[in-house]
């Protein structure tokens, strides 16, 4: 039986070159999508700015937030749905009540507005993405007050947010969503189902 | 001591036909009927007629059962509960995975009782485990209810023999969730890897279709980490992918809602597809197969078959 030989092969320094010049070029491209998208960070400094006073704010809320939280019983994890729903509305109730003068753009600062639109806009480029705008349109949210403080109706769909714009959007504290209403939209508090912040036409 | 005996011959006459009619109730169903019938499939249809099982129910197998989209409370989702029930009798599956949409407008106590216990109160009863994964129609609140399963999380993994579920939150696939299911799926070493969510990252719909965005973050990590199975709902009707990379993708979503003809016709994704009346599906994993059998809401099978897990080197 006969094996190939170990030999390495000498290639000329100009090849040797080319081929390192190539591989530099397409290393940021290789590997997973994953890990292409989860490496999305704002590139300018003003960015970077904005979008960490966004976040910054949107912790103030959790710190209050659990703050209401703390005060009430803990929902354990294999809850009935009585108690399910009786958590729900005590936690929604404490929260509303904490911050009674919360108005539109306390967390969606106007220059974060911007900044996320920007981000929405350049992510829904392409024929692709209008397909997913459009989902997020026909999604039946008729009906969601955009209000501070409101619950989001049990009753309305919530709409998917793409995951490839979501990982391009500030992360938010875990206790936090995204949300889309229309064209516009919400922060929303997961486990009170309140409406934290909203921002008028995200989606252009 | 003496001991009185009745000798009414029309009392002996009737205790005696109720002996009878006892031994023969015994001998037509004896106690641990469906574990009988885990050894011996064949006694199926001549029980049954109208059940026609083709999972092979080997001892040891990991069995279980898949809806999506059910929590309508409609009459037609009891229809499928029952249908589940006649099944679960002969192919006595351990636990249900659900793709989502598990509760339509509202979420009331009441609507949990009528959009979800109601609907399933025989498998409840005979210790069927559920474990649930969130739709578009879902509150996050549902992770704390404890009939899902979902131990107040979002995402989350269980196994059950050889193989390891993952339930997904596709509705909201940020970044947090995607390192988790990186890292679990890295460090897994069962010998099948199931996810399970609400979106299809391939769908023939015409209403919805495929979850492109989804399918870019997704795919390469199932890829990357040998996920085999993908089950999903969102469509409403039946749909099997031809295998994409090498996993076999399932949607699942008319459990409780139907979308009538909404299967594209002609999609070069569709092995096979159904959209014409509810269903459920059943599965059965024995070593490096996994048998699986969609069923109508009326009991007709309208697909089955075996995927084969490829062997590592």
């Amino acid at each position: 039986m006969k094996f190939k030989s170990n030999k390495r092969r000498n290639y000329p320094l100009p090849a040797t070159c080319i081929l390192s010049a190539t591989l530099l070029i397409l290393a940021p491209f290789s590997g997973s999508g994953a890990q292409k998208r989860t490496t999305a960070t704002p590139t300018s400094a003003t960015d970077r700015n904005t979008a960490s006073t966004f976040v910054a704010r949107a912790k103030t809320y959790i710190k209050l937030r659990n703050g209401v939280q703390s005060k009430l019983p803990t929902l354990s994890k294999d809850s009935t749905p009585e108690q399910i729903t009786a958590h729900k509305k005590a936690f929604g109730d404490g929260v509303r009540a904490a911050r009674v003068s919360a108005k539109p753009g306390d967390v969606f600062v106007p220059a974060a507005g911007e900044y996320l639109r920007r981000m929405i806009r350049t992510e829904f480029k392409g024929q692709d993405r209008g397909e997913v705008k459009e989902a997020i349109l026909e999604a039946e949210t008729a009906g969601v007050p955009l209000k501070v403080n409101y619950p989001y109706p049990e009753t309305k769909e919530v709409s998917a947010i793409p995951p490839t714009l979501l990982l391009k959007l500030p992360e938010l504290p875990k206790e936090l969503n995204y949300r889309f209403v229309g064209r516009h939209m919400l922060l929303m508090d997961k486990e009170n189902g309140l409406i934290i912040d909203y921002l008028r036409n995200a989606l252009p | 001591m003496r001991t009185t005996v009745n000798r009414n011959p029309a009392l002996c006459l009737t205790l005696a036909l109720l002996v009878v009619i006892a031994l023969i109730s015994a001998t037509s169903q004896p106690k641990g009927f469906a574990q009988d019938l885990a050894k011996n499939p064949n006694a199926i249809s001549a029980v049954n007629p109208s059940l026609n099982l083709t999972l092979p129910l080997k001892e040891g197998s990991v069995r279980f059962a898949i809806i999506g989209d059910t929590g309508t409370g409609s009459s037609q989702q009891y229809q499928v509960g029952a249908m589940m029930e006649k099944y679960h009798a002969i192919f006595p599956f351990a636990f249900v995975v659900m793709l989502g949409d598990n509760m339509y407008g509202g979420e009331k106590p009441k609507d949990y009782e009528v959009k979800f216990e109601r609907a399933y109160q025989k498998l409840i009863d005979n210790k069927v485990k559920f474990y649930a994964s969130l739709g578009n129609h879902d509150q996050t609140t549902q992770v704390n209810y404890e009939p899902f399963n979902m131990n107040g999380k979002e995402f989350y993994r269980f196994t059950k023999g050889n193989a390891a579920f993952y339930a997904l939150n596709s509705t909201y696939m940020d970044k947090r969730q995607i390192e988790w299911l990186e890292t679990e799926l890295a460090k897994d070493t069962s010998e099948w890897k199931i996810c399970f969510f609400h979106h299809p990252p391939y769908s023939s719909g015409g209403k919805h279709g495929s979850e492109k965005q989804l399918r870019e973050i997704v795919e390469p990590i199932f890829v990357k980490h040998g996920v085999n199975v993908v089950l999903t709902g969102h469509d409403h009707f039946y749909e099997r992918i031809k295998p994409q990379k090498g996993i076999y993708y399932f949607v699942s979503g008319a459990g409780g809602k139907l979308r009538k003809g909404d299967v594209r016709a002609n999609s070069p994704l569709t092995a096979k597809a159904f959209d014409t009346d509810l269903h459920f599906m059943i599965a059965e994993i024995v070593n490096d197969s996994l048998y699986f059998q969609a069923i109508s809401r009326t009991g007709e099978t309208i697909d089955s078959g075996v995927l084969a897990r490829p062997r590592k080197n």
